[in-house]
């Protein structure tokens, strides 16, 4: 008898279960509705978008993070409290898989939780959906881990560049991995420039170059040195420009003392952390979001920026080539050469914005459809 | 025969297809099809198909594709030849439709829109396809049972990519390069790069015998749709020992069944002659087919002359036995020289073979000719390897010993260990007992290149750690054996047929001879020639290719029959020895030993090149 069968917590008939119209998925992630940052975000937009898809019963969700849920989730949602530590997580998605029996999906927000998932997965008799974001995918793991993402079903990268980085190193048909993009909200939109922030940073008629990150020393990929290096021949040329930092973080100290040892500390202004609701306008402060990463699993922030209708400049070694279009929307350049990274920033100042409907490829309505087919391809057509 | 491509950008995020990287995809294939070139791009933007002609069937301009069907629902872009076209045209006119060219071309997208995928099971030729099915807003990759055509694909997970050739797909400039180590292993252990791998991570060759969707999602799951695994299972060989007449007499009937099919063409169809039966056969075959005029070119080299190697002596008897205009080209050192640029260019992966395949195609261009037979195959078909001997001898031997744990590990490395083991004799001879026992490891022994534990030292520990793992050599053998024929014979036929014919022997003859724009036909490489052999009655298996010699109205002269076996071979050996622009190997211990093989000093020039 199958482990799983003798536990009693069987998808109840694995494939024919998953016949009929309701799957229910079992939802492991380190935080969604309540969290921060980027993969919070992420799973908030995919689970409601799972959730609303024609095949799913319900979304059973267990964070590992503890995080204030919103009041309201959205419909098909049951967000369960959040288990901490691994052992507890452990125990709580055993727990959930019990008390919401049958299970269909297990799906895994991150990476470092496949082992877990695979397990459930098998114990549950259940499909298994691996979600794999950026530079936790870009090095080969451990046997364990390799093993856990290679019994997946469906995986889905961030982008193509995360996507060829895992399929570096684990041994699957690439068949079964899958992009499934960022999405981007209604409330990032094009629109004024807000007078009262264009004061808050001394900004009235200039030209506005913006980084918008975390200021971690772990994050120095980002590139706020590379740009601040080449602040002093942008502003000989563009001597009405200043450079806006948005976000805050451990390596602040260091971004103000090089600012300062390249004499451009006047004309770089360090924004701090900026709250969710007032990023759209920030970025429609900018003229340009110049980020010249190396590390990104997409770069929501090119999407967002290009949303609210500005220009943006990216790195070509990393996921930032999908938020960009693959220059469609905003030059990828090589983030080490400095000499491309003037010229695009010269570039994007001497013309006017362009990016009006620039992220309208990777609106919810579309994100959302693509979920869809992508529970009817892998999940329904294959029963 | 032709050079398709392909680009459909399936996802929602990305970019609409780039008519200029089409364009360099196609052009890259400019000598698969110098007759003409054509491109479509659907109204959306999201599908951009591309095409290079060579014209064989159908020369008017009519045949010029992509072809789109009368509707304009169906497009398709196609390499090769349907040798049952006129049959299928019959049936689907009998059925209402109507055709507005002479084309094998046509006859796909009526039979797509009369039998959907399932138009592969009803096609007899070598082919590779991709059609666009507007309705369904899906792609369809399709490729020949043997897999004589090839097909490749790069998905980099917004954007599908196909071509007639892997390096046609990189000179479009937005394919990763990234280096495949399964690809690279699988190179250096079989000498040439087993499918589905390719040396580059993001391409992939569509398997032989499978169709590929392809819609919004990306691409779904490979259907394969004939295995020669299969052939040899579900046969039912004739119970009744038939007498050696009527065994004779079907065999001769499905040979030139077979060779009838494939002279189909509306241009001179000429014919690979060597010393062999196999060439020699299908060129006396051709004669009773009906064909008036034959032309046909043997291969010589001037290291040969005299000795048993040379091939031209006996071609020439052959020719003139069955009355072929017949021409013996001369290769020489210094041609060899000039043209290993032009060889290693058109190479499309790196392989040990091919380069008999370069010359004579060479040749046969230079006579005017555009198609050509070949007797490629007889040997998978008829039992003419000794690996039909050896393996299975090797797995009764060894099979006992081989079962013991860690006794191969152990043999293999105390044999290794003992001082340079493979300068003294057989470099293979240490894994006899870790792979002899099994019919997967004896014809890695048999077929193998490189051994697993020398890769270190020719593509470096990492590649060979990842490579190893990803391909899983046996797994990989042991996976055409599916499901597993009963017989010796057959397990070894399903070996040599679905790895070293497909992955080598059919690959080099498409691309060597493709760099010439002549296409290379294959009678002895059919699947309805397969099915009539395998329900045969198994006493063929043990009279071997005396069967096909004699299957001629006039047959092969004794001398063809009785003379050892030599293969298509050339004098790489001496001219490895002496080309100043190829000799990395020497920097190589293993490689400079005095008697190591020359095919791996061959493999990793053209690793290197």
């Amino acid at each position: 008898m199958p482990v799983g069968t003798a536990l009693g917590l069987s998808g109840g008939g694995g494939l024919n279960a998953m016949v009929g119209p309701s799957l229910r998925v079992l939802a492991l992630v380190t935080d969604a509705f309540g969290g921060r940052g980027g993969i919070a975000q992420y799973n908030r937009d995919f689970l409601s978008s799972l959730a609303t898809c024609d095949q799913i019963g319900d979304v059973i969700v267990l964070p590992r993070a503890s995080a204030t849920p919103l009041d309201t989730l959205p419909s098909g949602i049951r967000h369960l409290p959040p288990a901490q530590g691994r052992l507890a997580f452990s125990f709580g998605a055993l727990r959930a898989a019990w008390a919401h029996r049958p299970i269909d999906v297990v799906f895994c927000g991150h990476l470092f939780m496949a082992p877990l998932a695979a397990v459930m997965a098998r114990l549950l008799h259940a499909r298994l959906w691996v979600q794999v974001h950026g530079i936790e995918a870009w090095q080969e793991l451990s046997r364990l881990y390799r093993q856990s993402v290679e019994a997946a079903d469906l995986i889905t990268a961030v982008s193509r560049y995360t996507r060829r980085r895992l399929l570096e190193w684990i041994g699957i048909d690439p068949a079964r991995v899958k992009v499934l993009p960022n999405t981007v909200g209604p409330r990032f939109h094009p629109g004024p420039k807000r007078g009262d922030l264009l004061d808050r940073h001394d900004a009235r008629g200039k030209k506005i170059l913006m980084t918008v990150s975390r200021l971690a020393r772990s994050e120095r990929y980002k590139g706020h040195d590379r740009v601040i290096r080449c602040l002093p021949q942008v502003f000989l040329h563009h001597p009405e420009t200043i450079y806006l930092i948005v976000g805050d973080g451990d390596d602040r100290p260091r971004l103000e003392a090089l600012a300062s040892e390249f004499a451009v500390q006047d004309k770089v202004r360090f924004a701090g952390p900026v709250a969710g609701e007032e990023l759209p306008d920030y970025y429609r402060l900018a003229d340009v979001l110049v980020m010249p990463s190396t590390g990104e699993g997409f770069g929501i922030v090119f999407l967002e920026a290009v949303a609210c209708g500005i220009d943006v400049i990216g790195g070509d070694q990393d996921g930032s080539v999908d938020p960009l279009g693959d220059g469609a929307l905003g030059p990828a350049i090589n983030p080490e050469d400095s000499e491309e990274l003037v010229s695009a920033i010269f570039a994007a100042l001497r013309k006017p914005a362009t990016n009006v409907h620039g992220a309208a490829r990777f609106k919810p309505q579309v994100f959302s459809k693509h979920v869809q087919a992508l529970v009817c391809s892998h999940f329904i057509a294959r029963s | 025969m032709c050079g398709i491509a392909g680009i459909y950008a399936y996802h929602y995020a990305a970019n609409a297809v780039d008519r200029a990287e089409l364009r360099r995809i196609r052009d890259h294939m400019a000598a698969r099809g110098p007759d003409g070139f054509g491109e479509w791009i659907s109204q959306d933007e999201r599908v951009g198909l591309g095409h290079r002609r060579l014209t064989i069937i159908d020369l008017s301009e009519r045949g010029a594709q992509p072809m789109t069907s009368a509707d304009g629902k169906l497009v398709v872009t196609f390499n090769g030849e349907i040798y049952n076209y006129r049959q299928l045209r019959v049936a689907l006119e009998a059925r209402g439709r109507t055709f507005r060219t002479q084309t094998d071309t046509e006859v796909l997208l009526h039979l797509y829109a009369e039998k959907g995928e399932a138009m592969v099971n009803y096609l007899r030729g070598m082919f590779a396809f991709g059609l666009w099915d507007s309705e369904k807003n899906a792609l369809l990759l399709a490729r020949d049972p043997y897999g004589i055509k090839p097909l490749y694909y790069a998905d980099d997970g917004w954007t599908l990519r196909f071509a007639s050739q892997v390096k046609a797909l990189l000179a479009g400039g937005k394919v990763s390069s990234n280096h495949e180590p399964a690809g690279w292993v699988g190179f250096c252990l079989f000498g040439s790069v087993p499918e589905p791998f390719t040396t580059y991570q993001e391409i992939r060759a569509l398997p032989a015998g499978s169709t590929l969707w392809v819609d919004r999602v990306g691409t779904r799951e490979i259907k394969q749709y004939f295995s020669v695994a299969d052939t040899y299972c579900n046969a039912e060989p004739a119970r009744s020992p038939a007498s050696d007449e009527d065994l004779q007499r079907g065999v001769r009937e499905a040979l030139l069944d077979s060779v009838r099919y494939h002279l189909v063409a509306d241009v001179p169809v000429g014919a690979f002659l060597s010393s062999g039966i196999d060439s020699g056969a299908l060129v006396g075959l051709m004669r009773d087919a009906g064909q008036q005029e034959i032309r046909t070119v043997t291969l010589a080299f001037e290291e040969f002359r005299g000795r048993s190697e040379d091939e031209a002596p006996i071609a020439a008897e052959i020719a003139v036995q069955y009355g072929t205009r017949h021409t013996t080209r001369v290769v020489t050192e210094r041609e060899f020289r000039d043209d290993l640029p032009k060889i290693l260019a058109a190479m499309d992966q790196p392989t040990i073979d091919g380069l008999n395949t370069w010359f004579v195609s060479k040749a046969a261009h230079e006579l005017g000719l555009k198609v050509a037979i070949s007797g490629l195959g007889g040997d998978e078909l008829f039992g003419g390897y000794p690996s039909f001997r050896d393996v299975p001898l090797c797995v009764c031997a060894l099979a006992i010993p081989g079962r013991i744990p860690g006794l191969g590990n152990v043999a293999r490395r105390m044999l290794t260990g003992l001082g340079h083991f493979s300068r003294l004799g057989n470099p293979k001879a240490a894994g006899l007992l870790r792979y002899g026992g099994s019919y997967a490891g004896a014809y890695l022994l048999r077929r193998g290149l490189f051994m697993p534990w020398d890769l270190e030292s020719v593509i470096g520990v990492e590649t060979a750690r990842l490579g190893l793992r990803r391909l899983n050599p046996l797994r990989c053998i042991e996976s055409v054996l599916k499901p597993r024929p009963r017989s010796a014979f057959g397990k070894v036929a399903v070996l040599e047929s679905s790895l070293y014919m497909r992955n080598q022997l059919l690959r080099d003859t498409d691309w060597a001879s493709m760099a010439h724009s002549l296409e290379v036909r294959v009678p002895l490489v059919d699947v309805e020639l397969l099915r009539h052999l395998t329900t045969a009655p198994a006493t063929y298996r043990s009279k071997t290719k005396r069967l096909l010699a004699n299957s001629p109205r006039v047959p092969l002269p004794s001398k063809v029959i009785e003379r050892s076996k030599t293969g298509f071979t050339t004098p790489i050996h001496g001219w490895l020895q002496r080309d100043r622009r190829i000799q990395q190997w020497r920097q190589v211990p293993e490689l400079a030993a005095g008697k190591c093989p020359w095919a791996r000093r061959w493999a990793f020039q053209v690793a290197a090149a």
